[in-house]
């Protein structure tokens, strides 16, 4: 294969990524291809993008194609539910239990708004129902948590059912059933049903989406991948057939959001994991480069990713990216086996105003547009954009590798406005806008660490996205990390299609299970077989050689009394009473790694509440921190013109700081802070008493700790 | 501050502990306190400085739970808080809000009482969950970190959290047969669990020997240890980086802003008295009579003066709240409906309110009486409350859109015996964790909410609790007509139905709040009618197994027939459900706003064509007549809406005469003062007339309410509501105001009969 090509469509911009690898004997080369986005037939952009980067590779489309392999990560699931542009959906649900979806579990859907929207109870609300209600159908039925029927399906009932939503007109049907994650009889015979009916319908039930013990979370994961469904199905498939005209036979690898790559049918299947899996690819490459590479001094990573109006925070822990088993669309929060990654409302749109005499920042954005006042496109409140400008971080000719001109008067005299208030000028106004957000910033991580039980010390921090070389080292500062990484600065516009692209085939499948200790293996021996099965049946499909898989067991646990569930890595093989011991035992120790020692309650036993099987296959092969700098030494013109930048926490004057074309730098470069380097798509700050080099992936790496 | 509340003892022995105006002078001078603080702190510092303590206190939540991993702290039953040396709260969290109450109390009580001997150190951590000094309840165990720094008593830290148990004569603590507090879960007045860093064994042995589930109390208590710990070392922290006097200026900062932005409010608020009566069902399982409580709160300028008189004096059984409940609901409240903007930093605020009360009432209870069983009756307590500061807020244009009538009241069903594995359960259902909200100025109630006074309560996954006892749930719907009508309707409750599941004994104790069983959830406001009392309906050897085998699952309790149907008091010991046995439990609405017939004829449509209301509640409640396709028949709902208009004019006048004094017209601006009524001036008078007709119904100093036209009516005229005389003896009625010119309907509440007709606000 003479070409990895990774294409990540955003909302704005479709990126795309190909890198010519090393097969006959040339060095790799790296090139990135960038075309507007253009929804709603999002493939146009996609194969706009691609032809750029055959044109710059020098080659013709076809002739790209013909040798490569596509990885995508797909937003387009994303897109409909954001902008309501999704299927008419039905709900079949068991009877007396479909009001699950409006009840919303009461509270329990505040718990991921800000605080300031939680206190306001006046204020508050429920959002739009995903299914109207006229279309939830209650279905003759029901199991229990041992698996037996209590009430066995009612077919002549259901044909009913089924029968009115299909008059009613819908496109997809999603079906939930109570713990149908332990016995799927009635979902999987609904599911005939409805195709006897309506062989054209879209359906997705929850045993396959998301077989985990929970109705409400269950049931809405169910509902998003209908929602989603046909308008994927038809995404893809125009995709597909231009890709074809293109040249292009190999399969279409999809990125999901649960950190690895699926192929275009099964993501046609279950579109639910493409969704979120953009911040994902941008986590996956971090973790790669700290696998690979350890850049930044080890494999501890956080991840900040800066956009225009969110932060979003992931965290590698010793080169592995941390999961959860759940993900929020709104208010709804839905079961989908993701990486954490938590999105905070700070980012370069993030407005700055007073609250009587406080000064505010976020976590309301201007977003791209009208965005920031320094842009000219109609913004008149100030944003953190504007802020760093005013204070001299960013070049106004050179924003965007100049691709847009700031008006930096027009920001400075916005925050003069809003600082009036407090008797700050625009420039004293910036500085503490700026200052704010990066604590606040800070404060998100740190509290995500706590939860996840991890100490920030231990960290290095990647800043990517269009802020993180801006905020990266503040941040990091104030966190006590060790180092921070913009990793990859001069293609940084193709971070996240460059993850896409190393990232590796992964499916998941998982039973759920309530078993109580001491667990009987032959119940756990049943179960190991048939999940590698199916696992292994997806990735052969998915183009992976069968003897290419690798599986990897997890098993999830709890103390019987406590809610707290812990999915421990479990060992391969036959299961006997020693492997059970084993496996408790791995529970103990990772438990108390997480909560803290003496905090499980073993005396009254555990739980097994589900068995997962993760099968992965390498695909293309790319590890990120291989693909070194091209052009070796630093050029001796790579120092700009010094200008003057007002860091705040000093005496508010400005300094005449030192500015550095980061194309032009090569590797082993090294710099005293204050700084700035300046890439085309990023500029990364480098503040007082650290020192700033660049690494041999290209990436700049901040010592916090040692001034040159 | 009347003499006679000067004079009472608030020492926390016999009544509730309040710190007298001179407490400071009784710490010891052995205690360092640190009380300065640096003038000159810069606005971007102090926002930095404010968001890290909320950062905080919320890793201070985080830790209780991950360490804890109870189901019960999981589903958010504690609270926890930053305070100054001096105990006054800077941040809290958006749980349960009243349970913070305790923690300026009863770290005020240890600073004047044990600061000398056996000293307040560093490190130490005190324990206590003495109901009269520091606790809410028995239940909710305070636990409070001093934080030094330099050897100064810098601040505070502390939480309060629910235990699985503490003994007394019922498992969980709600005894609802306790005569008094010996028959309640242990009374622990503060001692120091920890000691100068060292847990002391001695006195976790102590604590733990009162449980029936000890091994979980001590996961807890770690828990709970480990949260004010990790807060402490980050302020600390906070305190060397940017130096001690630095975050207490921000600190202080906060409190001021939070009473300052009290004080605004407050100033957009005509003086007045406002007044609410709440009634309070069988002090003991069984009896069939009800209490009565009143809360009046004053206020002039800048101030509040919260009074308890007229309230029943506390007697044998669980209907009496101590101090700290007390207080922690106006606060509570206070917290989501006026000061929202400053993110729960309710200390600030407290500095603006006077307390006259007369101590040995139900509000307000001493010891012994039983109170643990009694935390339920602190949810009629914040509604009460509720109403009243929404009744404040709808005085003033830019306050109008934060009222919220109240929400559902509490019901807590215990269910207890041992699955067929024989193991033992007994656990509360918390569905009640599902009520509705009450309607707001703009705009309807928001279904199965959760309450307003612990935003992010949540009702658990159904598969989640049948994991954990065996039973099915064979049900849960939104409620139709579980809000109270009006303009704007509360917002509804839940159905649940439960059935035993593999069980090999099963019994219901019911717990419940006020009158939510026997009359109403809680009230509306402004005409808008309380939303109806909700139930536990046991169905007795039901045919639900038959029509399971057969494949017809019930959707609800209609859908069966049984042997026998019981409605379960509001307080009982002990129903036993057997296999085929059906329990339905609706958990409350919100109260509504307004008057019904003004209700957009096309919201009832839709909340018709949706189940959210009863196609009777529309005919006869909003007067709205529906085509047979769900279309508002327009004429016919003017004719409808004319007549129900109409049958008002024949109800009768309140028979007191005006007696408001003559206020001269002040040239003022009319003001809207309530749904329907503006303060106006009239013929050389200001005066309170009717904001639709202009009917003058008093003096801008008298009770619109007695001005009004009345009806008593049968409390079942709440549609879906019960007949209060299945469970109380005295008379209950619905009482109904209306304009004697236009007839709008102003005013609906549930009261005893022969209660005087009583102004529920007053301008001074």
């Amino acid at each position: 294969m003479r070409y990895i090509v990774g294409v990540d469509i955003g909302g704005t911009f479709t990126d795309c990524v190909a890198i010519r690898t090393s097969v006959d004997g040339l060095l790799p080369m790296v090139k990135i291809g960038k075309s507007s986005s253009t929804p709603p037939d999002f493939q146009t952009g996609f194969i706009a993008a691609l032809r750029t980067a055959a044109e710059v590779h020098g080659v013709g489309l076809d002739e790209m194609l013909a040798d490569a392999q596509v990885y995508h990560g797909c937003t387009v699931g994303t897109n409909a539910l954001v902008e309501h542009k999704t299927a008419r959906v039905g709900l079949l649900a068991t009877r007396g239990h479909t009001d699950t979806v409006f009840i919303m579990k009461a509270g329990n859907r505040l718990k991921y708004l800000p605080a300031n929207y939680i206190a306001h109870v006046a204020k508050q609300t429920k959002p739009e129902p995903l299914v109207p209600k006229s279309l939830c159908e209650g279905i003759d039925e029901r199991v229990a948590f041992d698996g037996a029927v209590f009430a066995p399906l009612n077919e002549d009932t259901a044909r009913a059912s089924i029968r009115r939503l299909v008059d009613q007109g819908v496109e997809a049907i999603a079906i939930s059933l109570l713990w149908s994650s332990v016995n799927d009889a009635h979902e999987k015979r609904l599911r005939e049903l409805v195709l006897e009916i309506a062989p054209h319908l879209f359906v997705s039930i929850s045993s396959e989406v998301s077989p985990r013990v929970g109705e409400y979370e269950r049931t809405i994961a169910t509902i998003v991948n209908a929602l989603i469904g046909p308008p994927m199905r038809l995404y893809l498939e125009a995709l597909e057939i231009d890709l074809r005209t293109n040249g292009y036979t190999k399969s279409l690898q999809i990125m999901s959001c649960t950190g690895g790559l699926i192929d275009a049918d099964y993501a046609r299947e279950v579109p639910v994991l493409t969704v979120g899996s953009g911040p994902v690819a941008g986590l996956i490459g971090a973790a790669s480069l700290a696998k690979a590479a350890e850049v930044g001094g080890g494999r501890n990573v956080i991840t900040a990713d800066v956009g225009g109006t969110t932060l979003d925070i992931g965290t590698v822990y010793d080169g592995t990216p941390v999961r959860r088993p759940t993900a929020s669309y709104g208010q709804y929060e839905y079961f989908v086996p993701t990486l954490d990654v938590r999105s905070v409302g700070a980012g370069g749109g993030s407005i700055v105003r007073t609250e009587g005499s406080v000064l505010k920042v976020g976590p309301h954005s201007a977003g791209a547009r009208p965005g920031p006042v320094c842009f000219g496109r109609g913004g008149t409140e100030p944003t953190v954009t504007d802020a760093a400008v005013v204070l001299g971080f960013f070049d106004p000719t050179y924003f965007f590798g100049g691709k847009i001109t700031l008006d930096t008067a027009a920001a400075e005299a916005a925050l003069a406005r809003v600082g009036a208030t407090l008797g700050l000028d625009g420039k004293q106004t910036a500085a503490a806008a700026l200052q704010i957000i990066d604590s606040q910033m800070a404060d998100a991580i740190w509290l995500t660490l706590t939860q996840q039980g991890h100490d920030p010390r231990e960290f290095s921090l990647y800043g990517f996205g269009g802020g993180g070389g801006l905020h990266g080292a503040a941040i990091a500062r104030e966190l006590g990390a060790r180092s921070v990484v913009v990793p990859m600065s001069n293609l940084a516009a193709g971070w996240s299609a460059f993850g896409i692209s190393a990232s590796e085939a992964l499916v998941t499948e998982q039973t759920a299970m309530s078993l109580s200790s001491p667990f009987d293996p032959d119940e756990i021996n049943r179960r190991w077989p048939v999940l590698e099965a199916r696992v292994a049946e997806k990735l052969v499909k998915q183009g992976v050689p069968a003897d290419a898989v690798e599986f990897h067991r997890f098993a999830e646990m709890r103390y019987q009394l406590q809610i707290n569930q812990v999915a421990v890595p479990a060992e391969g093989g036959v299961y006997d009473a020693a492997a059970v011991e084993r496996l408790v035992a791995t529970f103990e120790t990772e438990y108390e790694r997480l909560y803290g020692k003496g905090s499980g309650f073993a005396g009254v036993g555990f739980g097994l509440t589900s068995l997962q099987v993760h099968g992965t296959a390498k695909l293309s092969g790319l590890r990120v921190g291989d693909l070194v700098q091209q052009g070796a030494d630093a050029a001796s013109d790579a120092a700009k013109k010094p200008r003057d930048v007002i860091w705040y926490g000093r005496d508010g004057a400005s300094e005449t700081t030192s500015v550095y074309d980061g194309v032009r730098l090569g590797v082993g470069f090294k710099t005293p802070g204050p700084a700035i380097i300046e890439f085309p798509d990023t500029t990364v700050v480098v503040p007082h008493g650290c020192t700033a080099g660049i690494d041999p992936t290209g990436s700049v790496v901040i010592d916090l700790h040692a001034a040159a | 501050m009347a003499s006679a509340a000067t004079q009472i003892d608030w020492n926390g022995r016999t009544h509730s502990y309040r710190p007298r105006p001179d407490w400071r002078d009784r710490i010891s001078p052995r205690l360092r306190l640190h009380t300065t603080y640096d003038d000159n702190l810069d606005p971007v510092t102090f926002e930095v400085i404010r968001q890290k303590l909320w950062t905080i206190n919320l890793a201070h939540g985080e830790t209780i739970t991950r360490i804890s991993g109870s189901p019960l702290l999981a589903s958010l039953d504690f609270n926890m808080s930053i305070l100054t040396e001096d105990a006054e709260v800077v941040v809290n969290a958006p749980y349960v809000q009243f349970l913070n109450a305790g923690a300026p109390l009863g770290i005020r009580y240890i600073l004047e009482t044990h600061a000398g001997k056996p000293g307040i150190d560093e490190g130490d951590i005190w324990c206590c969950n003495d109901p009269w000094i520091a606790a809410c309840h028995q239940m909710d165990v305070m636990f409070a970190a001093p934080i030094f720094v330099d050897g100064q008593l810098f601040g505070w830290v502390a939480n309060a959290g629910h235990q699985y148990d503490l003994g007394g004569i019922v498992p969980g603590g709600w005894p609802q047969n306790a005569e008094d507090v010996y028959s309640d879960p242990v009374v622990l007045t503060p001692f120091k669990m920890v000691e100068r860093g060292e847990l002391r064994t001695d006195m976790e042995a102590l604590y733990l020997r009162q449980s029936r589930m000890p091994d979980l109390v001590a996961l807890d208590l770690r828990a709970q240890i480990a949260g004010v710990v990790l807060a402490r070392d980050q302020i600390v922290g906070l305190a060397k980086r940017y130096g001690a006097d630095t975050i207490k200026a921000a600190m202080r900062r906060m409190l001021d802003q939070a009473q300052e932005s009290f004080r605004q409010t407050l100033l957009k608020v005509p003086d007045g008295t406002w007044t609410e009566i709440r009634y309070l069902d069988e002090a003991l399982p069984g009896q069939r009579t009800t209490q009565r409580t009143q809360l009046t709160i004053t206020k002039k300028g800048d101030r509040i003066a919260i009074n308890n008189a007229g309230t029943d004096a506390q007697t044998p059984g669980t209907n009496g709240i101590p101090f700290t409940s007390f207080s922690g609901s106006i606060t509570g409240i206070i917290s989501v409906s006026m000061l929202y903007a400053q993110l729960f930093a309710y200390g600030g605020c407290e500095r603006q309110i006077d307390y006259d009360l007369t101590p040995g009432l139900l509000l307000c209870c001493d010891y012994p009486t039983a109170v643990s069983g009694g935390i339920l009756q602190t949810i009629p307590m914040m509604n009460a409350v509720q109403s009243i500061l929404s009744r404040m807020l709808a005085t003033d244009d830019t306050l109008r859109p934060d009222l919220v009538a109240p929400c559902g009241d509490f019901m807590l069903p215990v269910l207890i015996g041992y699955d067929d594995r024989g193991k033992y359960f007994g656990q509360a259902i918390l569905d009640s964790f599902g009520c509705g909200s009450g309607a707001r100025s703009f705009g309807d109630g928001v279904d199965s909410s959760g309450p307003t006074f612990s935003p992010l309560s949540m009702v658990l996954n159904v598969e989640q609790i049948e994991q954990w006892f065996p039973l099915l749930f064979l049900y849960r719907n939104e409620d139709a007509d579980g809000g109270g009508p009006g303009e704007y309707r509360g917002g509804n409750g839940m159905r649940s139905a439960i059935t035993p599941y593999r069980s090999q004994s099963m019994t219901v104790v019911t717990n419940s709040g006020g009158q939510c069983i026997s009359a109403q959830n809680c009230g509306g406001l402004f005409g808008g009618l309380p939303a109806p009392a909700g139930h536990y309906l046991v169905y007795y050897r039901s045919d639900l197994l038959d029509k399971a085998r057969s494949g017809i699952m019930p959707a609800s309790i209609y859908d069966l027939t049984a042997e026998h149907i019981v409605p379960l008091r509001a307080k009982s010991n002990g129903a036993p459900l057997d296999a085929g046995d059906v329990m339905e439990i609706r958990t409350g609405g919100g109260g509504g706003y307004g008057d019904p017939l003004l209700r957009d004829p096309d919201r009832v449509a839709r909340d018709v064509d949706l189940g959210y209301t009863s196609a009777d509640a529309a005919t006869t409640i909003y007067g709205v007549a529906l085509a047979p396709d769900g279309v508002v028949d327009i004429a016919a709902t003017d004719t409808l809406r004319d007549r129900l208009r109409g049958e008002r004019a024949a109800w009768r006048a309140s028979g007191v005469n005006d007696d408001s004094p003559f206020i001269a017209a002040t040239g003022a601006p009319s003001q809207r003062i309530h749904a329907y009524i503006a303060s106006v001036d009239q013929d050389g008078e200001r005066v309170l007339a009717c904001d639709r007709c202009g009917h003058r119904y008093c003096g801008h100093g008298g009770d619109y309410k007695t001005a009004a036209l009345m009806d008593d009516a049968p409390a079942t005229a709440i549609p879906s509501n019960v007949d209060p005389a299945h469970f109380v003896d005295e008379p209950i009625v619905l009482r109904r105001f209306a304009c004697p010119s236009c007839h709008v309907q102003v005013g609906a509440e549930v009261t005893k009969a022969n209660e005087a007709v009583k102004a529920e606000m007053v301008f001074a």
